[in-house]
C-alpha cells in the first residue's frame, strides 16, 4: 500500500481544523481545483507531447453546463456536475479528433482558437451565461450547510485532487507513461512497438479535457457567482504557467505550480501596481535558474537527503522462450511484386522475396538501392503502392504498422529510436507486452510497493543477454553509440518477435561489439527467431546470413547463399562498377 | 453591401492583415533559428507604439522618432535573446521542449507592460498620424473615402515584407539563418556564428514588431495590454501559412485581415468569432498550413 496517499488524505481531512480561518481554506480549495486541471495538462504536454493553450474552453464547458443545469433547470448538483463532466468528455472527444489532425504549434493554435471560440460564446451569449455581468445564485457545493460550506467544499475538492494525483502518479510511473513518451518521441516509432499512437493521443487529450471540466465544475460551485471573465485566454495561460513553473512532465508539477501561483497571486494582491513586474521577474528567475521548474529545484535540494534507489535485482542473462505464433508457417515473410515510389522515383520496384522461417536473411545493395525503404514497407511505416506482403502466411499489405508489430514483428532503426529521458531499463520494458489492464494494473500498483517487478526482471535479463545490464539505470544519452545500439536490440527482443528487422545493426560499432552482435543474432536464430537485416559490412553479412538478397535501383538483382552471391556477375557489377566485368553488363544494363 | 463600404472594408482589412503578416514573420524567424517564439512579441509592438507616440508628441521629427524607436527595440530584441532565450539552452532538460521559453518571454512581456502602465497609466491613447497632416485624413478611391493612414500602413508593411524576403533569400544573413535553421552543428562547421545568427533573428523580430507598433499607433487606440491580440493573430497567421514559408505567411496574413474586416462588418457583435472558427476549420483541413511541412521523423 502506498502510504503517501493516506498522508495526503489525512492532510486534506485535518486542514479545515487547523486553518486559522476560512480564508486559508479558500486558498487551499483554489489550489486544489487549479491543480486538477493542471494534472491533465501536465500529462497532455509532458508525456504525450500535445501542447494545448485552450484548456479554459473545457473548463468553461464543464463549469457552465453544470451551473446552468443546476440553476436554471433545478437539477440536483451531483447530477448537473455529472452532466458537466459528460459535456467535457464529448467536447474533449471531438476536439481530440482535431488534435489528431495537427501537431506541435499547429495544435497549440487549434486549441487556442477553440479556447477563443468558447470564450467569445460565453461572453456574448448573455441570455444563457449572463456574460461578464455573470450569473448569481448558482448553487454552492456545500451539502446544505452555509456555515460549514467551505469546509465541505474543500474536502470534496481535496479528495478529488488526491484521486487525480494517484491516477497521474500511476500513469507516470507505469508502462502507460512510457508508452505516451514513446508517442511523444515519434509516432512512427511507437507504431513499430505495437502502440496505436492516434488512440493514445486522443485518449490523453480527452482525459485532460475531462479534468479541466472537473476543475471548472468545482470553480462554478464554489462561490455561487460566475462571470465569463474567468473563462478566457488568461485562464488557459494560467494552466500552462502552472505546469511549466511546477516542472513540466514531473509527477508533482501540477500541485507545486498551482500552490505557487495561488500564493503568489495573494502575496502580490496589495501590490497590484507592480504585480505584472513581479510576475515577470519571477517567471524569468524560476525558468533561468531552474529550467525544470519547482520540481527541479526540489529534486536538486532533496537529492542529498533522499536515499538512492535500490539496486535492480540481478538476474541471469535470459530471454524468455519465444512466442511460437506463426512459426509453423514455412515463410515468416513473403513479398510479391512490391512497389513503393517517392514523387515518381521508384525506390522499390517489383520486389519479390521469401524469407524462410528461422533463418537469417540479409538485404544488401549500394547506397540508395532501396533497402531502408523496403524495411519501412515491411514494417508498415510506408504502405506499398502495389504488391502483397505476407507475414507468417497472412496478408498484411494494408495493415498499419502497430498491427504488424503485434503480430510478432520487431525492428531496429538506422538512427536509433530510444527515449533519452528515461533509463535504459525502461526503454527495454517499452518493448514488453502489456500484462494487465489499466484498472488491474492500478490496483496492483497501489497495493504493492514494488511496481512491475516481474517486467523489470525480464527486461534486465534481456539486457544481460546483450551484456549491457550494468547500464540498466543509466540514461540513454550517457551511453556510447555501440551500447545504444545494443539497448535498441534489447528493446526489440523484449517485444518477443518472431520476425526481427535489423537496419544496419553493426554500423558504427567497433570490431569487438560487432562480434557480440553477431553472436547474439545467431543465438536469436537458435531460439527460432527469423532475422532480416540490412548491412553494408560484407564480411559480417557473408559470415552470418543463410541467404542474401541484393537490391540495386529498387530492383532485386540477385538472391542466393552468401557463396552464390559473392560470385554473381550482376552483383559484382553493382558493387564494383560495370567495367569490372569486361563491359558486357554495361550493355545489358543499358538495354534494361 | 455597397461598393463604397466594400472598398473601405478591403482597405482596412489589408492594413490590419499586413500588420499581422509582419507579426507572423517575426514569430517565424525566431522559430526558425531557436525553435522558440517570443510570447511577448505583442508587448514589443505595444512598447514601440508608446515610445514612438511619446517622441512624436514631444515634437521630435517623425523620421528621427521612428529611427530611435527601431534602434531601441532592436536592442531590446537582442537583450531578450541573451537574457530570456539563450540561457535555456537547446534541447535537453531546459531546452525548447520544456517550454521554459513560454514563461521567460512572457515574463519579459509582462515586465514591459508593467513599466508602460507605470509611465503612462492605464488609459487609452491615440497617436498622432504618421503620414497625413491633421486628423484622419481621407483620400478617395473608386468613389469611396478611405483613411490615408490605412493605405500607407498596408503599403509600408508590404515594402517591409519585400525587404525581409530579400534579406532571407538573397543575403549572407539570410543564408546564415537558413543554415542555422537546418542544423546548428553543420552551420557552425560552415563558419557561421550560430549564437550571433540566433541573436540576429531576435533583432529582426523586434524590428518587425517595432514597425508594426509604429504603424498601428495612429489607426488603433493604444493601451498597455494591447499586444496580446496581435501576437495571437500573428501566430494564427504563421500556422495558416505554415512554419516553412514566408510567402505563405504573407498570403495568410492578408487573408486573415480581410476575413476579420468582413466579419466585423457583417456581424458587429460576433465579428471576432468567425476568423477563429475559420482558423480551426482550416487547421483541420490543412493540419500544417498552406505550405505544409513534410518531414519524416525516422529513417
Amino acid at each position: 500500500m502506498r502510504i503517501r496517499y493516506l498522508f495526503a488524505a489525512a492532510l486534506v481531512a485535518i486542514l479545515p481544523m487547523v486553518a486559522p480561518n476560512q480564508f486559508y481554506l479558500l486558498l487551499a480549495s483554489d489550489i486544489a481545483y487549479l491543480a486538477i486541471a493542471a494534472i491533465g495538462l501536465n500529462i497532455l504536454i509532458g508525456l504525450s507531447g500535445q501542447l494545448s493553450i485552450g484548456q479554459a474552453g473545457f473548463y468553461a464547458v464543464g463549469g457552465y453546463t453544470s451551473a446552468i443545469l443546476a440553476m436554471k433547470y433545478g437539477i440536483p448538483l451531483a447530477l448537473s456536475a455529472a452532466c458537466g463532466l459528460v459535456a467535457g468528455l464529448l467536447v474533449g472527444g471531438i476536439m481530440s479528433l482535431v488534435a489528431l489532425r495537427t501537431r506541435t504549434h499547429y495544435l497549440a493554435m487549434a486549441t487556442l482558437a477553440f479556447g477563443f471560440i468558447v470564450e467569445i460564446l460565453v461572453q456574448r451569449w448573455v441570455d444563457l451565461t449572463g456574460g461578464s455581468m455573470g450569473l448569481i445564485g448558482d448553487p454552492r457545493l456545500n451539502y446544505g450547510s452555509v456555515a460549514d460550506g467551505p469546509t465541505y467544499f474543500f474536502w470534496t475538492v481535496g479528495a478529488a485532487l488526491v484521486l487525480c494525483q494517484m491516477f497521474s502518479d500511476y500513469i507516470i510511473q507505469s508502462e502507460w507513461g512510457r508508452r505516451l513518451l514513446a508517442v511523444k518521441e515519434s509516432e512512427k516509432f511507437a507504431a513499430t512497438i505495437g502502440i496505436h499512437a492516434p488512440l493514445w493521443r486522443a485518449a490523453t487529450f480527452t482525459f485532460a479535457a475531462v479534468l479541466a471540466s472537473l476543475s471548472g465544475i468545482f470553480f462554478v460551485h464554489q462561490s455561487g457567482y460566475i462571470s465569463s471573465d474567468a473563462f478566457g485566454l488568461d485562464r488557459s495561460i494560467q494552466f500552462l504557467i502552472v505546469v511549466v513553473v511546477g516542472g513540466l512532465g514531473r509527477p508533482y508539477a501540477a500541485v507545486l505550480g498551482a500552490a505557487f501561483i495561488v500564493v503568489l497571486n495573494q502575496a502580490t494582491a496589495s501590490l497590484y501596481e507592480v504585480s505584472y513586474l513581479i510576475f515577470g521577474v519571477i517567471f524569468l528567475g524560476v525558468m533561468l535558474f531552474f529550467p525544470t521548474g519547482i520540481s527541479g529545484l526540489l529534486e536538486a535540494t532533496g537529492r542529498r537527503f533522499v536515499r538512492q534507489p535500490r539496486e535492480e535485482q540481478g538476474s541471469a542473462a535470459t530471454i524468455e522462450p519465444f512466442n511460437r505464433r506463426g512459426i509453423d508457417a514455412e515463410f515468416a515473410l513473403g513479398l510479391e511484386g512490391v512497389v513503393k515510389s517517392y514523387a515518381g522515383v521508384k525506390a522499390v520496384d517489383d520486389a519479390s522475396l521469401l524469407v524462410r522461417t528461422g533463418t537469417i536473411h540479409a538485404l544488401i545493395g549500394p547506397n540508395g538501392a532501396g533497402k531502408s525503404t523496403l524495411i519501412n514497407v515491411i514494417s508498415g511505416l510506408y504502405l506499398a503502392e502495389r504488391g502483397t506482403i505476407r507475414l507468417f502466411g497472412q496478408d498484411v499489405s494494408r495493415s498499419p504498422a502497430h498491427m504488424r508489430a503485434r503480430m510478432g514483428m520487431a525492428r531496429t532503426f538506422q538512427n536509433l529510436q530510444l527515449i533519452s529521458g528515461i533509463p535504459v531499463l525502461e526503454n527495454v520494458m517499452l518493448g514488453l507486452h502489456r500484462h494487465k489492464g489499466m484498472m488491474a494494473g492500478f490496483l496492483d500498483w497501489l497495493m504493492s510497493g514494488r511496481l512491475e517487478a516481474q517486467q523489470r526482471a525480464i527486461a534486465l535479463g534481456i539486457l544481460a543477454f546483450f551484456g549491457v545490464e550494468k547500464f540498466a539505470k543509466a540514461r540513454v544519452g550517457d551511453l556510447s553509440y555501440g551500447h545504444r545500439k545494443l539497448v535498441e536490440m534489447a528493446r526489440a527482443v523484449a517485444q518477443q518477435p518472431v520476425l526481427m528487422l535489423l537496419d544496419e545493426p553493426i554500423a558504427g560499432l567497433n570490431e569487438e561489439e560487432a562480434k557480440e552482435v553477431a553472436k547474439a543474432i545467431r543465438q536469436l536464430r537458435q531460439r527460432g527467431m527469423t532475422v532480416v537485416l540490412v548491412e553494408h559490412n560484407m564480411p559480417f553479412v557473408m559470415g552470418i546470413s543463410d541467404r542474401v538478397t541484393v537490391l540495386n535501383y529498387g530492383r532485386i538483382i540477385g538472391e542466393g547463399t552468401p557463396a552464390e552471391i559473392q560470385n554473381d556477375a550482376a552483383v559484382i557489377s553493382a558493387y564494383l562498377g560495370a567495367a569490372a566485368i569486361d563491359g558486357e553488363p554495361v550493355a545489358a544494363e543499358a538495354r534494361a | 453591401m455597397q461598393s463604397i463600404d466594400l472598398v473601405q472594408v478591403v482597405v482596412s482589412g489589408l492594413a490590419m492583415g499586413s500588420v499581422y503578416t509582419l507579426m507572423g514573420m517575426g514569430l517565424f524567424i525566431t522559430f526558425l533559428t531557436s525553435r522558440a517564439l517570443n510570447f511577448g512579441q505583442g508587448d514589443f509592438l505595444m512598447v514601440a507604439t508608446f515610445v514612438s507616440m511619446a517622441l512624436a508628441l514631444a515634437g521630435m521629427p517623425a523620421i528621427l522618432g521612428i529611427a530611435l524607436t527601431l534602434v531601441g527595440l532592436a536592442g531590446l530584441g537582442a537583450v531578450l535573446e541573451r537574457v530570456a532565450v539563450r540561457p535555456l539552452g537547446q534541447g535537453g532538460a531546459g531546452g525548447a521542449d520544456s517550454l521554459g521559453w513560454v514563461l521567460t518571454t512572457m515574463g519579459v512581456g509582462m515586465i514591459l507592460q508593467n513599466i508602460v502602465t507605470l509611465v503612462w497609466g492605464k488609459s487609452k491613447f491615440y497617436s498622432p498620424p504618421l503620414f497625413g497632416k491633421g486628423d484622419k485624413q481621407i483620400v478617395e478611391i473608386l468613389g469611396a473615402g478611405v483613411f490615408l493612414e490605412e493605405i500607407l500602413v498596408a503599403g509600408s508593411c508590404l515594402v517591409v515584407v519585400a525587404v525581409l524576403l530579400w534579406i532571407l533569400f538573397r543575403t549572407r544573413w539570410g543564408n546564415a539563418i537558413s543554415a542555422v535553421a537546418f542544423d546548428k552543428d553543420t552551420a557552425s562547421l560552415l563558419a557561421i556564428d550560430v549564437k550571433k545568427t540566433i541573436m540576429l533573428s531576435y533583432v529582426i523580430m523586434a524590428v518587425l514588431a517595432a514597425i508594426c507598433g509604429i504603424l498601428v499607433g495612429p489607426i488603433v487606440s493604444a493601451q498597455a495590454h494591447m499586444g496580446l491580440l496581435y501576437v495571437l493573430k500573428g501566430f494564427a497567421v504563421v500556422c495558416i501559412g505554415g512554419f516553412v514559408n514566408p510567402v505563405g505567411i504573407l498570403i495568410a496574413g492578408l487573408a486573415f485581415g480581410l476575413v476579420e474586416a468582413f466579419s466585423n462588418y457583417f456581424d458587429s457583435s460576433l465579428g471576432d468569432l468567425y476568423p477563429f472558427l475559420m482558423v480551426l476549420g482550416f487547421l483541420v483541413a490543412r493540419p500544417s498550413g498552406l505550405f505544409g511541412e513534410g518531414r519524416m521523423d525516422l529513417r
